[in-house]
């Protein structure tokens, strides 16, 4: 098993105006996969589709090594799953709600289970329905966890929570990816909260996987270059131009993926200049490839 | 002693976390026979992927400035003056290069930038 999830051709219609097309994403083994996209690509639906909570209409699922949805039973017991709404019954404590988990999972450890809970403040009586959304954040994430699974499924696991409450649930899933070597595959629009901790990136827009690619690879090789003096047409050129954007006089910004130092050469071959070349971070390289992506539709 | 990691920065955060210890290890803000964070603690304490503090370290047990010991921790090394007074003399080149590209950047003549250099070496402007 060298992808933790894999899917190919996966196709869903959900409504008129939106469907999922031939996605094909895989989460290597032992990744921490960031799954971005703006609200409304489809990152839920096909989380949804991994988990056997909707069925396709086309394309197969793989999930730690067995098909989905056939082999459900088991895999579940595998993959611990923080949907992006809160799916314990109101009216239990705490404690109950562990206990329901723990009754439904093999590898439920209850050591650990009490340390989180110690450490994320939840006290044992209160009713789910009382807890504030960071304390729900925290359970929900504490149910994941605590059932030792070896894949973590977390569908924007920290939206709408306070710093404070995010910090210390990213700090809880990186311990336990240090101890136990599982796999994580993590939603969500907030790009720079993934930026350290993925090394892999799926970007989904309008239910479309548009790049999947390591981390490393995704911000090396976008670039905003400043360039004067360019021709209309510039030919073929060792990188790709995303996209081009005229400034004052012959001054240009150019985003551009693959680009290596040497190839300041390549320009000035063509009779222009890369006046100064910017690092984007992950966000911005997020945008610029939306961006680029949408005006060629 | 990891304040300034930047994820903008085209160095990867491996090779910013290495550099840090070899700077906290050449300055003598960490001593031979200190152990470092576990790769578990530094990884939740940064927010960063494991496997990120894993390389880091890898690195640093390559270059000689740590040494791991299996069950018991990273432990600083003893690193020759030679070799701290090197580091010291890398850092100050990181710092002058990412200085002078940033005064490319605001067109600052080389002029300029040496006065304000010689400027800030000699107390600043108090």
């Amino acid at each position: 098993m060298t992808f933790a999830v894999e899917t190919q051709q996966l196709r869903y219609q959900a409504g008129k105006n939106f469907a999922l097309t031939d996605v094909n994403l895989r989460v290597p083994v032992g990744s921490i996969y960031g799954f971005l996209g703006p609200n409304g690509a489809g990152k839920t639906t096909t989380i949804r589709l991994l988990l056997g909570l909707l069925r396709a209409e086309g394309g197969t699922i793989t999930v730690l090594g067995e098909s989905m949805p056939a082999a459900y039973v088991t895999v579940l017991g595998r993959v611990g799953y923080v949907p992006d709404r809160p799916h314990v019954h109101p009216s239990l404590t705490v404690g109950e709600s562990m206990e329901l988990h723990a009754a439904f999972y093999m590898r439920w450890d209850a050591r650990w289970a009490g340390e989180l809970q110690r450490q994320f403040r939840l006290v044992d009586d209160r009713r789910v329905g009382s807890l504030s959304k960071g304390e729900t954040g925290k359970l929900m994430m504490l149910l994941a966890l605590a059932q030792q699974p070896e894949l973590l499924v977390l569908d924007e696991p920290t939206d709408g929570l306070d710093p404070v409450v995010r910090r210390d649930v990213l700090e809880a899933v990186l311990g336990y990816v240090s101890d136990r070597q599982a796999s994580v595959l993590i939603s969500s629009h907030l790009v720079h909260e993934l930026e350290r901790i993925c090394d892999w990136i799926g970007v989904m827009d309008r239910g479309d996987l548009m790049a999947e690619l390591p981390m490393r690879d995704f911000k090396n090789g976008i670039k905003r270059l400043y360039v004067t003096g360019a021709p209309e047409l510039v030919g073929e050129t060792p990188f790709t131009i995303l996209s081009r954007a005229p400034m004052n006089g012959s001054a240009e910004q150019w985003l551009v993926r693959g680009w290596e130092p040497e190839m300041r050469g390549h320009v000035e071959s063509i009779g222009a200049v890369v006046t100064d070349v910017i690092d984007l971070d992950l966000e911005d390289g997020f945008v610029e490839l939306l961006r680029s992506f949408r005006d060629k539709r | 002693m990891f304040e300034r990691l930047d994820p903008r920065s085209p160095v990867p955060l491996y090779a910013q976390i290495a550099d840090h210890v070899r700077m906290a290890i050449a300055s003598g803000e960490l001593r031979q026979g200190e152990t470092l964070p576990s790769v578990r603690q530094l990884s939740a304490q940064l927010r960063v992927n494991p496997a990120t503090v894993v390389q880091a370290y890898r690195e640093l047990e390559d270059d000689g400035f740590v040494a791991t010991r299996h069950g018991a921790g990273t432990f600083v090394q003893d690193v020759s003056k030679d070799l701290r007074s090197r580091e010291r003399r890398n850092a100050a080149r990181r710092l002058v290069r990412d200085l002078v590209r940033d005064a490319r950047r605001l067109g600052v003549s080389p002029q300029d930038l040496r006065d304000a250099l010689d400027h800030e070496l000699n107390g600043g402007g108090r």
